[in-house]
């Protein structure tokens, strides 16, 4: 992994895994991930799944008079009921908002979020390179992430296997909206001059409605040094942009203030919604998952109701709510640092950089946090 | 200022305390004052946030010694079919919890509280298992007011009687009561709070005064157990005990970490105690 910083370019920091150790983290497109969780479904006898299906309602049961006419009746009323489109109605033990920043299940159980909008949009697309990847000659498995951090976000380049890569520009809502109009081949001069050229030509590039090509051509034959292209220390350039594929969002902080109510848990994005600079989202998610099923398991075990907050889920409220409350504080801090564009910040921020780079033990601490959260 | 009164009566039980009177007298285990203490406390049984969140809290430590006691002494006739009666069940939380367990058959819970009774009753109803006939089963008695059983097929694997004794005005009977329903090779399993000045500390003074964890009147620190004084008992009994079949188990509540098991305990505080009916020859 390759870290600058676009305003005092001499900051850099390498984060090279030695051969010994194992990889900083992996990267897998989406669908792979999807491929392999559905596949583990399919060996799990007791899952119904319910294919192209959206949650049309989700309530609590009927209230039950107490004492009941009946007192031998079946008394749901604190079971959430998920109506779907396909009209079946689920009523739940435990209810898993896994259902992302606009989580309906976390407006079903009333619970607030705490947050704010960082006024960027993140820009993704899949990217085709011109020769080879980040890929090492001598394990073919291992490759380099690259980011630069600009003063309106950072641009990260991750390789993916084969010739592609995949592209997370950080910027402000008006020049992703720029990026989005432009010409697939201007787009990719966009994205090469943004690892390569100074934030003054990038920002001049943004304002021209085309011809990104031309001026990224004539910026470069006027710049001395290309000594970077030739040892890596920057991702290779990339030859043209796989179609349909670039989109954007926009970046948001949210925390839920808790996790859990009586038969609901939230996971993942319904949680909290992290400014991806870091790449913490996804792990942050799979996290939550495994504290949640952890705290299941155990409930199980002891036979407690998994719905019930004191017999479950509190276990999985408690060991996560703060961890994520830091993680999102931090990676805030970071988002405020790296958009100052002048000042003593800027110096100091260089030096720090340098620091962790050059503190083997410190840099090691921030290696395992980016990749096993 | 309110406290002083309270204070005052557990000093003066501490230092007059006769060592084994409890256990020798010879009345009805139920006390009235208990009942209607426990009658006020029952809407709020199942409130997460309400005063029985600390019995919630130990709920799992219970299931871990009553493994713990099986584990010690594997009886195959105690297995896979295993019935529990759990006296002075409260609102059901363990009741419940035992219910669920899969090599569970059967599950009867007995307290003669009506109002608690109803409140287990009606938070039964939210789980379809304990809709199985003969899954989980309550009644309003007391242990005396059970008919004695006469076959193995009528007594449990394990008879509980969780934070139940410090409630009772005569342990020993109440005990005696209790023990026909412990089927040969099955567990007597209770937990109670040692008579100790930690205890009162902790349980009257902290729990009740200060940080008005529990309602205050919940305990009587001069009805508390101590583990040396049960061991006496059992060791009297006839039958019980044999081959290492005594166990017990300290544990202490932790502010902001929960309840944890400590070694030695028993001496200091909140202890859990297991005995087993000899097996058959």
């Amino acid at each position: 992994m390759r870290v600058w910083d676009g305003l005092s370019s001499n900051s850099r920091i390498f984060f090279d895994a030695l051969t010994s150790e194992p990889p900083i983290a992996y990267m897998t497109e989406n669908q792979n991930l999807s491929r392999a969780l559905v596949t583990r479904l399919d060996d799990l006898s007791a899952i119904t799944l319910f294919d192209k299906t959206s949650v049309a309602d989700i309530r609590l049961g009927h209230p039950v008079p107490f004492p009941a006419k009946s007192p031998t009746s079946l008394d749901l009323s604190s079971y959430p009921h998920v109506t779907l489109s396909s009209n079946h109605t689920i009523a739940a033990r435990l209810l898993v908002g896994a259902d992302g920043l606009n989580s309906p299940v976390r407006s079903f159980a009333g619970i607030p979020t705490r947050g704010w909008d960082y006024d960027r949009h993140g820009v993704v697309a899949t990217l085709k390179l011109s020769r080879g990847t980040g890929h090492s000659s001598e394990n073919p498995q291992r490759v380099t992430a690259y980011q630069r951090f600009l003063p309106s976000g950072p641009i990260a380049f991750l390789a993916l296997p084969g010739d592609y890569a995949t592209l997370v520009w950080t910027t402000t809502p008006p020049q992703a909206m720029r990026l989005k109009a432009l010409s697939a081949e201007d787009f990719v001069a966009m994205v090469n001059a943004a690892f390569r050229l100074d934030v003054v030509d990038l920002d001049y590039m943004f304002t021209l409605d085309s011809g990104q090509v031309g001026e990224l051509e004539w910026r470069e034959s006027v710049q001395s040094s290309k000594k970077a292209d030739v040892d890596g220390e920057i991702p290779q350039r990339v030859a043209s942009v796989q179609e349909g594929s670039v989109a954007s969002f926009p970046l948001r902080l949210r925390h839920a203030s808790t996790y859990t109510t009586n038969r609901v848990a939230l996971i993942g994005d319904a949680a909290h919604t992290i400014h991806p600079l870091a790449g913490q989202g996804l792990n942050m998610g799979l996290a939550d998952s495994r504290s949640l099923a952890s705290a299941v398991e155990d409930a199980v075990r002891h036979g407690a109701d998994i719905g019930n907050e004191i017999g479950c889920l509190d276990r999985y409220n408690g060991e996560m709510w703060m961890r994520n409350n830091r993680m999102l504080g931090a990676v805030d801090k970071l988002h405020w640092l790296y958009s100052a564009k002048s000042g003593p910040v800027v110096g100091l921020r260089g030096l720090g950089l340098r620091t962790v780079d050059a503190l083997s033990p410190l840099k090691g601490w921030f290696m395992r946090q980016a990749g096993a959260s | 200022m309110a406290i002083r009164p309270t204070m005052a009566r557990s000093l003066s039980s501490l230092l007059g305390i006769p060592g084994q009177y409890r256990l020798s007298s010879q009345s009805s285990s139920v006390n009235a004052a208990e009942v209607s203490h426990f009658n006020n406390l029952a809407s709020t049984w199942w409130d997460p946030h309400g005063s029985s969140r600390l019995l919630h809290q130990m709920n799992p430590l219970r299931h871990d010694f009553v493994a713990s006691c099986i584990e010690s002494q594997p009886d195959p006739t105690s297995s896979n079919h295993r019935r529990y009666l759990d006296v002075g069940c409260g609102g059901g939380i363990f009741a419940e919890s035992a219910a669920r367990l899969p090599w569970t058959e059967r599950v009867v819970g007995i307290d003669p509280s009506s109002q608690v009774i109803s409140v287990a009753k009606a938070h039964a109803r939210q789980d379809p298992l304990f809709l199985e006939p003969g899954r989980l089963e309550y009644q309003n008695k007391a242990v005396e007011d059970l008919p004695v059983p006469r076959i193995p097929e009528e007594q449990f694997d394990i008879v509980s009687l969780f934070e139940v004794i410090e409630h009772i005005n005569r342990p020993a009977p109440f005990l005696s009561s209790c023990l026909p329903f412990v089927k040969p090779g099955g567990w007597l399993i209770l937990s109670t709070i040692a008579r100790t000045w930690t205890s009162w500390l902790t349980t009257k003074f902290v729990a009740e005064e200060v940080v008005r964890l529990v309602p205050r009147g919940t305990h009587d620190w001069s009805k508390y157990v101590n583990e040396q004084e049960l061991r006496k008992f059992f060791r009297a009994q006839d039958g019980w005990g044999r081959d290492g079949g005594l166990k017990s188990q300290g544990c202490m509540y932790v502010p902001a970490v929960g309840w944890r098991t400590v070694p030695g305990g028993e001496k200091l505080g909140n202890y859990f105690f297991g005995v087993r009916k000899d097996p058959k020859r």
